[in-house]
């Protein structure tokens, strides 16, 4: 690992989010909470701290495959730290514990809260807060390469350490235009969601940050009851839909911008998304009919449209406390909760398309068991999966269960019960939001204990960027191949030395 | 533009990386998937796993996109098919390496005009012409063309008895308004030194110059008190195409050449070939044979056996018996920085040199036009375009204040090529040959973003 590349990268990187955090002054001036001083202090701050690292250590030209690694990690952590700052200087958080985990729960699209009431902070934090997920959702550092050259050679391993996913699709052969093309996709739908919201009767602030929430499948809304708040059919409707586009792989919407909406139907991946969650809503409406929850048709499909797209593609709006339907429901939302939406999409969780990888697997086992001389291949489309691309996807399960166990495991350590303990960490992991019980939809992460917190921030950073990326960072094997740092003074020195 | 490269051996790795470092849109098409994956990891390109000889792939990966074309697979078919099929996508450009002998010879029914490819170019036959051209220079040890090959980059190393040893380099220069050069870089002692008017040459240094290329026959008796000539003797080791191409070139040129291959049967083929070349059949190693032959007497050795270990080898004991100046033939380019260090005068690669044939064929714009990295130091050169900005135009170069370890060797104005001092004044759409140590290369980068 060039130590030095990677801090200068960093650097660089802190430098393009302070900019961001001037978005939220002009909300401040029009509401007048009188937050411009917060948020100029703290983009000082995220500034000051990326200028010292850029000026600190020199760039270096040819970063590696593991540097793409460090550079993602580190640099998320980097901004969950300067987005935390708002908070912290706004005074509406209890402890610097709680900024982090809300900033860190903002950028990886989570959207669980550590408030009782979000109205307690001011219209512009809000407005923050919906920002953090709108850049976290496609990735800040995919944004960088689409808008800055400066990320140079090391940008296919960037990419892939913050975009990862068992199946790639390049759209352009030069990184830069893949990432432009992504970006220029989410941004369109971002403002048709903002026009539709606003036409259902919601102020400019509502739509956008709801909109921002929904497209990067975040769940952080401007009021404490979520989207239930506006009591709008419409609203929902609008939502329901946006939240689905968002859960599907943006390079399909990329196909279908360009009128090949057949692209949609024939990938397997998105056919079982749809099959998938049609099915988990009917199945949610017959209980909840059964159990005589709702009255009425409309309203029980309505609820349950809305909590599983929810649940599915893990943003974490709510209209309804799930928390109080039939244990048949419950379960089936968990369920739903590790399954997130498909590759490629701002949505977490383990991926459709490694469950269909899955089930195909098993099923290719179990056809060897009958038949055992039979040659066998997984398909996706009309292509054979890799050999690797399998071995990698278990591997990705194995992890999965023991991030999901270790992380279990310490929460209910710290004295939280079992339905919260866990619920808690599948939410965080899988970047959902809310969990069950003392964590469901109609409560708030706030009482558990900090160390708690901290172990779900890793949750959620290691669910938001597919584990591998983190998992690496925690080896002893990659630290011991870190570099001294090429020090810009030092380097200067050399120079001078050479040239006297 | 989109560029698609067919095969991933080591002319089209070479290729992809110059080209995607330029920031071009390359696409890689070959067969072997865990190759596409390494280089996929390393560069920023798009790669496509099928064959290169089938449309259906070319169509995947978009070569109705595609501006220039450049097949350099192994095989001289799949070359000529994947160019073929390119042509009926309107691609402007079309490159492919070919082997096979017969498509070069003058009355070839199958030309390039025929095939309608713009380019057909042979390893063998481009570095042949590559160690022709450098055997010309006395004692440089590398050549570097830029600007179209108008203006050069020597390198030679300096002797005690030079005249220039220790005389300030302003003086030097002053002294000379004919003939303009620039030293660019003096490698001492393994650091690099990018000098100023101040610094001196010292016996033992290695000094790169840019010069005119029609004025190195002036310039190198003025600083080093040698004439540019041909060799008199020369000795080829290796009787393959490259051995075979470089010995009748030399016998046009009355130059005796001795030429040595193990193969008593490719022996007999080369004395068909050849008329003046005294063909001796023994190994390349047998140290006893080459001296016994005068190898000691040689002005030039070329070593293009195909083991590199024999090339290196053979090199080394002729430069220790006395032999002037070697040029060796290696496989793997990895290795070529070490070699300098050795003692070997000029290292190439019969593919590397292809590559960067083809590079310097597709070149027009851009602004860092060619990139070469300096034998056995840490300096690098390039091309860089001077933008049409206000701040450049009528500027001396003094003023823009190059940082330390960096110079200007060269100016290209249109057709002209002026190498420069510190009151050359600058115009629009120039293209600076730039000299400079990696800590310099972001302050120089910063000059003209």
């Amino acid at each position: 690992m060039r130590t030095g590349g990677v801090f200068n990268i960093l650097g660089k990187l802190l430098i393009l989010l302070s900019l961001s955090l001037l978005t939220p002054i002009p909300f401040s001036l029009w509401f007048g909470d009188g937050m411009v001083p917060v948020f100029l202090v703290s983009a000082g701050c995220g500034a000051l701290l990326g200028g010292a690292m850029v000026l600190l250590f020199l760039p270096e030209h040819d970063l590696g495959y593991r540097d793409g690694f460090a550079v993602v990690v580190l640099s998320w952590l980097l901004f969950a730290f300067i987005g935390a700052l708002p908070y912290h200087f706004c005074g509406a958080m209890p402890s610097f514990v709680d900024c982090y985990f809300e900033s860190m729960s903002g950028f990886t699209t989570t959207g669980s809260t550590i408030l009782d009431r979000v109205e307690v902070l001011p219209a512009s934090v809000l407005f923050w807060r919906a920002m953090t997920h709108w850049l976290g959702g496609m990735g800040i550092i995919v944004l960088s390469l689409a808008v800055l050259p400066l990320l140079g050679i090391g940008g296919m391993q960037l990419f892939q350490a913050e975009m990862p996913g068992p199946t790639k699709d390049r759209l352009a052969p030069r990184i830069q235009d893949t990432a432009r093309i992504l970006w220029s996709a989410y941004l369109l739908l971002t403002l048709v969601e903002i026009l539709l919201l606003m036409l259902g009767g919601l102020s400019f602030f509502d739509a956008v940050c709801h909109s921002f929430a929904t497209l990067a499948t975040g769940g952080f809304s401007t009021h404490t009851a979520s989207v239930g708040h506006f009591q709008s059919v419409y609203v929902e409707a609008v939502i329901i839909v946006f939240m689905f586009l968002a859960g599907v792989n943006f390079s399909l919407h990329y196909q279908g911008l360009r009128g090949r909406f057949s692209a949609y139907w024939r990938n397997e991946e998105f056919r079982l998304y749809v099959i998938l969650s049609t099915s988990a809503v009917v199945l949610i409406m017959f209980a909840n009919g059964y159990h005589g929850i709702y009255h009425g048709l409309g309203e029980n499909l309505r609820t349950a449209a809305f909590q599983v797209y929810t649940v599915l593609t893990t943003t974490g709006f709510g209209t309804a406390d799930f928390d109080k339907w039939p244990a048949v429901c419950k379960v089936l939302l968990v369920s739903l909760m590790f399954v997130g939406g498909c590759a490629g999409s701002t949505g977490g969780g383990i991926k459709v398309v490694r469950f269909l990888l899955f089930f195909k697997y098993a099923r290719l086992q179990l056809r060897s068991l009958v038949h055992p001389r039979a040659v066998g291949a997984i398909k996706m489309g009309n292509v054979k999966v890799p050999q690797e691309v399998m071995v990698s996807i278990l591997g990705f399960f194995a992890l999965y269960i023991g991030f999901f166990l270790l992380a279990s495991l310490v929460v209910t350590g710290l004295g939280v019960d079992l339905v919260t303990g866990t619920t808690a960490v599948i939410a965080t992991l899988n970047n959902i939001g809310p969990g069950l019980h003392l964590v469901g939809p109609a409560q708030h992460f706030g009482h558990l204990p900090p160390l708690a917190k901290v172990v779900l921030v890793i949750c959620m950073l290691a669910g938001r960027l597919e584990l591998y990326t983190v998992a690496v960072l925690l080896t002893p094997d990659f630290w011991s191949m870190a570099r001294k740092p090429l020090w810009r003074w030092s380097a200067r020195r050399l120079v001078d030395k050479s040239a006297a | 533009m989109r560029i698609m490269i067919v095969g991933a051996g080591q002319v089209g790795r070479h290729l992809c990386e110059k080209l995607s470092v330029e920031g071009q849109e390359v696409v890689l098409v070959d067969q072997d998937a865990a190759k596409l994956r390494r280089l996929e990891r390393e560069l920023n390109i798009m790669p496509v796993q099928g064959s290169g000889a089938s449309a259906r792939v070319l169509e995947e990966a978009g070569i109705d996109k595609t501006g220039l074309f450049i097949a350099v697979t192994d095989s001289d078919e799949v070359n000529l098919v994947a160019c073929i099929i390119s042509k009926q996508y309107n691609v402007k450009t079309r490159i492919a390496r070919v082997r096979n002998e017969d498509f070069y010879a003058l009355d070839a029914p199958l030309s390039e005009k025929a095939l309608g490819i713009d380019l057909l170019i042979s390893p063998d036959h481009a570095m042949a012409d590559e160690i022709v051209r450098l055997s010309l220079l006395s004692e440089a040890f590398e050549v570097a063309e830029f600007a179209g090959g108008q203006v050069v980059l020597l390198g030679y190393e300096v002797q005690g008895s030079n005249p220039c040893v220790g005389i300030p380099l302003e003086r030097l220069k002053s002294g000379q308004s004919g003939p303009g050069f620039v030293i660019a870089a003096i490698i001492r002692n393994n650091a690099t030194i990018i000098p100023r008017g101040g610094d001196r040459i010292e016996a033992g240094d290695k000094i790169y110059i840019v010069v005119r290329k029609n004025n190195i026959p002036l310039v190198e008796p003025l600083l080093f008190n040698c004439a540019s000539r041909a060799p008199k003797l020369v000795f080829v080791i290796g009787g393959g195409t490259i051995g075979s191409l470089v010995a009748r070139h030399f016998e046009d040129k009355k130059i005796a050449v001795r030429l040595v291959e193990k193969s008593s049967l490719r022996c007999k083929a080369l004395i068909e070939q050849l008329d003046e070349t005294v063909v001796l059949n023994f190994d390349g190693l047998e140290a006893h044979d080459l001296l016994d032959e005068g190898i000691d007497q040689a002005d030039l050795v070329i070593s293009v056996t195909n083991s590199d270990t024999s090339n290196i080898l053979s090199s080394l004991l002729a430069k220790h018996h006395g032999a002037k100046k070697c040029i060796t033939h290696i496989t793997r380019p990895d290795f070529i920085p070490l070699l300098g260090k050795l003692g070997i005068d000029v290292a190439l690669s019969p593919r590397l040199v292809a590559a960067n044939m083809i590079l310097r064929f597709v070149r027009g714009g851009g602004t860092i036009v060619s990139v070469a990295t300096l034998l056995g130091s840490d300096a690098e050169v390039i091309e860089l375009k001077v933008p049409d900005r206000e701040q450049f135009r009528g500027t001396p170069l003094k003023s823009l204040h190059f940082p330390r370890g960096s110079i200007v060797g060269a100016i290209v104005r249109g057709r002209e090529v002026i190498i420069p001092s510190g009151e050359t004044e600058l115009a629009a759409d120039d293209s600076l040959v730039v000299f400079f140590t990696k800590e310099a290369q972001h302050l120089v980068e910063a000059i003209f973003a």
